[in-house]
Formats: C-alpha cells, sequence, structure tokens
C-alpha cells in the first residue's frame, strides 16, 4: 500500500513538474505537456471533465500572458490591455506563427508607392507581451540582409498571411544574421503552403552554415541546435571559455523557473477570460476560409 | 568749548539714531517650531496586538463595520466598501460659478498601473502610461480664511485659495488609530489609507463624502502628475547622472566608473557648489508636468496620459493636478467643481482622443495622392 502510494505521488509529482511551462519558450515544453497529458488522464480516471480552455492557446496566443515580473503587473491594466488586444483581433485576423515560420506582413507606409508595402520573410524572434508584442522579420533581398520589426497590433498593419507554418530547433534565430545567406532568402512570391486541419506544427530541423568568424554574437555559447558548423570555426581558447560560462544547473533552478513564468492556474483564468471571444473569432475565420476557396463551377454552354 | 559740546550731542544723537534696537534675551522666542504639519498627520497604522478577542467578538466588529459604511464591494476595479450614506447625487447643489482658467480645481489620488501604446489615426505610436483613480472622496473643505499652513506652499496670494483634504482607498477601521479615525468622522467617509490635500480657489469648494472621478478630467487636456520617483539608493556617476565611465582596457586602472576630475585649480581650489558626484537616487518627489490625456475609461476609472516618464513605481501612488502650464490651460470649460457622476448616465466606457486611433476601428491606411 504504502509503496504504491509512494510511486503514485512520485509519478504525480513528476508530471507536474514537467508540466511547468515557460511562457516564451514553445518548443521542447510543449511536448512534455503533450506527454504529459495522456498520462494524467489514465490516474485520475474518467471523471475529471476536459478543460474548457485549449492546451494549445498559451502557445497560440503567448501575448496573452502578462510580463511575469511581479513588480510590473497589474490585475486592471493587464484586463484592459486584453479587451484592447481583442478589439484589434476582431479587425484583423492575427494567425497562429512561431519562430521560424515565414510570414508576408502588408503595413500601410505613407512613403510607399501605393501606400502599402508587403514584406516577405522569416520570423527570426518573437517578444513581449499584451499590445507590444513584436516579432522581427528577416529576408535577403538584393544579397542584402534586410530586417523589419513589426508590432503586432499596430494598427497600420493590414494583413498578416502565414506562408509556411512550422518551427525550427531554436527559440530565437538570431543567428541567421550570420549564416549564408541562401539560409534567410524567401522567394517574395511565395505560395503560402496550408497545413491541414488539426496536424501538429512541424519542426524544421534544418542546420544552418555559419559563415567564419567575425561574428555578431559568441554563438559557441549559446548552445544552438540549428547549426551545423560552428566546430568549424572555434578553437580551443573559445571551447574553454563557452564551457565557463555555461549554467547547466539553471534548469533544475525551480525559483528561477517560477519568477520567468506565469502560474498555470493564472494562465487558466487569464485564457477563461478571453477563450470564447478567441473561439468565435477562429470559427468565424475558418468560415469565411472556406467561403472564399469554394470557387462555382462555371457553368459552360 | 562750545564745539566740542556740540559734536559730543551730534555724536549722541547719532548713536541715539543707530541703536534704536533693544536686545531682548528671552528663553523661548527662538525655538519657536518652524514647520508645524497639518493636523491630519497623525499616526496611521494602531500596533497590531493580538489581543484575547474571540471569534465572535471579530465578527461582531465586522458587521458593525459593514452596517457603517456597507457591505465589501468592488467599485470601478477597486476593492471597497459601499459607502450608500455618501453624498447622493441627485441632490447636488448646481456651481453657480463656471469654469474659468483662473480657477484652480481639486486633483484626485491615482495608481499608477502600467503603460502601454497607443496610435495616432496617422499611424503613429506613442507610449502612454495608466493612471487610475483609485476610490477618490472628498474628506473636508477648509475655507481661505481658516487655511494657513506653516509651511507655505509657493503659490501666490495664499489667502485667496482654500484647501480639500481627499481620500483614496477606504480600509478596515479596525487597524487604525482613534486619532486617524477622527478625521473622518464629520464627513461620513469610511476612514482610508491614503491623504492629500488640493490647493483650491473657493468657487472650487467640494462638499465632504463627494466621490471623485475620473471624470473630473477631460481627454485631450493636459495634466501634471505628481509622484515620488523610484528609489536606486546610493547610485554611482554612472547610474545617477549619465556619466560615461572610462574605457574598461587600454591601460585603464581603477577607475572605470569614476566621475574623474571634479574641479580645477588656483582661484577655483575646491569642489564647485552643484558639482554632480554620487549619491541617492530617486525617492524625491518630481512632477512631470504638461501631460496629455489621451483616453479615459470610465469603467474602470483609468486615464491613458502621454509618456513612460511618470514618477514612481508601477502600482506607486501619484497625484493628478490641471496643469499649470501657460501654453497648456484648457480651452473648454472643465467639469466644475467636478462631475458628479448620474447612475442612469449613459456615457460610453471609453473616452477617445479625436487623434487617438480606436482599436474597434479598422486598420489604418493612407490615401493614395
Amino acid at each position: 500500500m504504502n509503496i504504491n502510494v509512494r510511486i503514485l505521488t512520485k509519478s504525480v509529482a513528476q508530471q507536474y513538474a514537467f508540466k511547468r511551462i515557460v511562457t516564451f519558450s514553445t518548443k521542447p515544453t510543449q511536448q512534455a505537456a503533450a506527454a504529459a497529458v495522456p498520462q494524467q488522464q489514465e490516474v485520475t480516471g474518467p471523471t475529471v471533465r476536459k478543460p474548457i480552455v485549449p492546451a494549445h492557446y498559451r502557445f497560440v496566443y503567448p501575448e496573452f500572458l502578462p510580463d511575469p515580473k511581479v513588480e510590473w503587473r497589474n490585475a486592471v491594466r493587464e484586463k484592459l490591455e486584453r479587451l484592447d488586444m481583442i478589439d484589434r483581433r476582431r479587425q484583423i485576423e492575427l494567425p497562429e506563427f512561431y519562430v521560424g515560420s515565414i510570414l508576408a506582413v502588408t503595413s500601410s507606409d505613407p512613403h510607399a508607392a501605393g501606400k502599402t508595402s508587403r514584406f516577405v520573410g522569416i520570423c527570426i524572434h518573437r517578444e513581449r507581451c499584451g499590445l507590444r508584442a513584436r516579432f522581427i522579420l528577416r529576408n535577403v533581398i538584393d544579397h542584402q540582409g534586410i530586417e523589419v520589426v513589426y508590432e503586432l497590433y499596430d494598427p497600420t498593419i493590414q494583413k498578416v498571411e502565414v506562408l509556411r507554418l512550422e518551427k525550427r530547433l531554436d527559440d530565437s534565430l538570431f543567428y541567421l544574421r550570420d549564416a549564408l545567406p541562401e539560409f534567410s532568402t524567401f522567394d517574395e512570391n511565395m505560395e503560402a503552403e496550408p497545413l491541414e486541419e488539426g496536424a501538429p506544427v512541424p519542426i524544421n530541423d534544418i542546420k544552418v552554415v555559419l559563415r567564419p568568424r567575425p561574428w555578431l554574437e559568441r554563438w559557441e555559447r549559446q548552445n544552438l541546435l540549428g547549426v551545423a558548423n560552428i566546430e568549424q570555426y572555434i578553437k580551443d581558447k573559445h571551447r574553454k571559455s563557452a564551457e565557463k560560462v555555461q549554467k547547466p544547473w539553471e534548469k533544475y533552478d525551480l525559483m528561477k523557473q517560477y519568477r520567468a513564468t506565469i502560474p498555470e492556474e493564472e494562465q487558466k483564468e487569464i485564457f477563461a477570460e478571453v477563450h470564447t471571444e478567441l473561439h468565435t473569432l477562429e470559427l468565424q475565420r475558418k468560415r469565411n476560409k472556406r467561403k472564399r476557396t469554394f470557387v462555382k463551377p462555371k457553368h459552360l454552354a | 568749548m562750545l564745539r566740542t559740546v556740540l559734536s559730543d550731542l551730534a555724536r549722541l544723537r547719532l548713536n541715539g539714531s543707530v541703536c534704536s534696537v533693544t536686545q531682548v534675551r528671552e528663553k523661548g522666542h527662538l525655538n519657536r517650531p518652524r514647520l508645524r504639519n497639518p493636523y491630519w498627520f497623525i499616526r496611521q497604522q494602531r500596533s497590531q496586538t493580538d489581543d484575547q478577542v474571540t471569534g465572535e467578538n471579530r465578527s461582531f466588529i465586522k458587521e458593525v463595520i459593514h452596517d457603517t459604511y456597507g457591505t465589501p464591494a468592488l467599485i470601478k476595479g477597486v476593492q471597497t466598501y459601499e459607502q450608500k450614506q455618501l453624498i447622493k447625487t441627485n441632490e447636488l447643489p448646481v456651481p453657480t460659478e463656471p469654469w474659468t482658467p483662473a480657477v484652480r480645481r481639486c486633483g484626485v489620488i491615482a495608481r499608477k498601473i502600467g503603460q502601454y501604446p497607443l496610435w495616432l489615426k496617422n499611424g503613429e505610436r506613442i507610449r502612454t502610461t495608466l493612471l487610475q483613480v483609485v476610490d477618490n472622496h472628498v474628506i473636508k473643505y477648509i475655507p481661505p480664511e481658516e487655511y494657513k499652513p506653516t509651511q507655505r506652499p509657493n503659490v501666490h496670494n495664499l489667502n485667496r485659495y482654500g484647501c480639500v483634504l481627499v481620500g483614496a482607498e477606504s480600509t478596515n477601521p479596525a487597524q487604525l488609530t482613534k486619532e486617524y479615525c477622527g478625521i473622518f468622522r464629520d464627513s461620513g467617509v469610511m476612514p482610508t489609507k491614503n491623504l492629500a490635500r488640493f490647493i483650491v480657489s473657493p468657487q472650487a469648494a467640494l462638499a465632504p463624502g463627494t466621490p471623485l472621478n475620473v471624470g473630473h478630467f477631460r481627454v485631450g487636456e493636459f495634466v501634471d502628475v505628481r509622484g515620488k520617483t523610484v528609489y536606486h539608493g546610493f547610485q554611482g556617476v554612472v547610474k545617477r547622472h549619465g556619466f560615461k565611465g572610462m574605457p574598461a582596457s587600454h591601460g585603464v586602472t581603477k577607475t572605470h566608473r569614476r566621475p574623474g576630475n571634479i574641479g580645477g585649480g588656483g582661484e577655483k581650489g575646491r569642489v564647485w557648489p552643484g558639482t554632480k558626484l554620487p549619491g541617492h537616487m530617486g525617492n524625491r518627489w518630481r512632477i512631470s508636468k504638461g501631460l496629455r490625456i489621451w483616453r479615459i475609461n470610465t469603467k474602470y476609472n483609468v486615464m491613458w496620459v502621454q509618456g513612460s516618464a511618470v514618477p514612481g513605481s508601477t502600482n506607486g501612488l501619484v497625484y493628478i493636478y490641471d496643469t499649470i502650464l501657460p501654453l497648456r490651460k484648457p480651452q473648454a470649460a472643465l467639469p466644475m467643481p467636478t462631475l458628479y457622476e448620474q447612475p442612469e448616465d449613459e456615457a460610453p466606457d471609453d473616452i477617445w482622443y479625436e487623434q487617438v486611433h480606436n482599436f474597434k476601428d479598422e486598420s489604418i491606411t493612407y490615401k493614395p495622392e
């Protein structure tokens, strides 16, 4: 009996340890969460009701979670911010995308010829929360690397299209700045590649080839998964200094993790507030899309 | 002989005119206190002793508080008490005197609740700070004749102005001292955590118990916001004054973040007053003046104010006044003495300044020429 209980509690504790999720990191933790969910159902049995808010919302709408810094938080401000975000989302479709996805952003530009400009590029970074949420798109145009910072809720943005929905192995792809240009070159007239509905977002495990040093950052210190040839350009002294600054214990630092994340209960509360609104918007968009894709067969005389 | 007598007399007269002041040496007239704090500067918190109060008595105290001040309620996003005994908005006196630029109106106590961007209709992004007016009630009005502060504020013709005492954030009176609760007795307002005095013209006097809301201000007008800046402690010259410091290498030793030379020699061989040196940074009262109100939310009593340089930390207390900058004085009449909110009013929750883009509107586009 005792042994059973101990095993049970241990397994439960392990699941909960896995389920704590870093606000802005989407990859490994999500896999962990996905792995943990069916196990939990086994333990608790069929009596537990399915949560109303889908678990993937924290990855699809990361900017709805506030900054975890306690000193900057205020319930009323966060609520007002969320209302504004929903209001904006009613006007424009801001689709699900991740670092590594390829986007096309059409925005009003007073200096452009037609007063609008469209930029296609790979999302190399996504940061900040609430109305200041922003992302960086990168592309190489005429042999010149171009990066544009877009604010997600900027009302001058007219359209955000996801041309290819996928993830990469890392949480930010700043190393593309030091990679060979073909790794961040994307066709401006690229067609959208639709994913099947309900299919998981694919992870592109492409390994990027870096240019020789000097680099913009010390990539060898960042434990990057998506770079092929770091070893080629670093010497022993770099290797040694990289080893020195490693902090392998940080993944066990529960307090650090706690301070850097919004607790799960609070996440549920936040998404319960905006869930119905977001869900209806999603359904509406889906319906509209179907309407648009349906082409009436031409009546041949 | 005669000449000497005359000169003596002249000297006497001279002496007499110079030494007309009689020296009085007595105890007591020199050590008169220069600063006498206003009567509402009293110890606020009662010492909390867990004395032998039974659970029944505790609940009885709670009951009495709820009977006198109403039950706890969330009003406009602030946890407070329903104070129904307060001023009835429909029986209010109609203000006889209209607003003029010379009138000094009352201010409000607010909390800085955060900051986020808004966009103008021309696509420009502005940074705004959100200030929430937290449960303000007028506690007392002191007319000009009676208002005599020993510490004279820097205001012209002080005798022209009275003083309004405003309280914010009702709190449990069982935790406060008897003397502090006495301040609130005549007004009928529940004792509050925060008090502030605002110097007002007699035309802008307010009756005790009047609630002050964000409707006191108008969208598009300018306000001054006073707060205590974030305390950084004793800081060096790089952080405190933005000095550049010195290089990290190239033979520099021990002077990477030091001020360097602080003065010349010779005639000026001393540290001149006002020299920027290390010292305490922050924790000072500062007023940022002339901030435009871009947007107002009457449901949560929040105003969006220009800029992110409002003194104080998030969730810190600030005081909002009509601006004193002469070129930013309001053009249209402001509510006098304040806006009395009628419960049956069908005012919109959000009031946007005309230049600001409402998130409910369509995306901004530019017309081709």
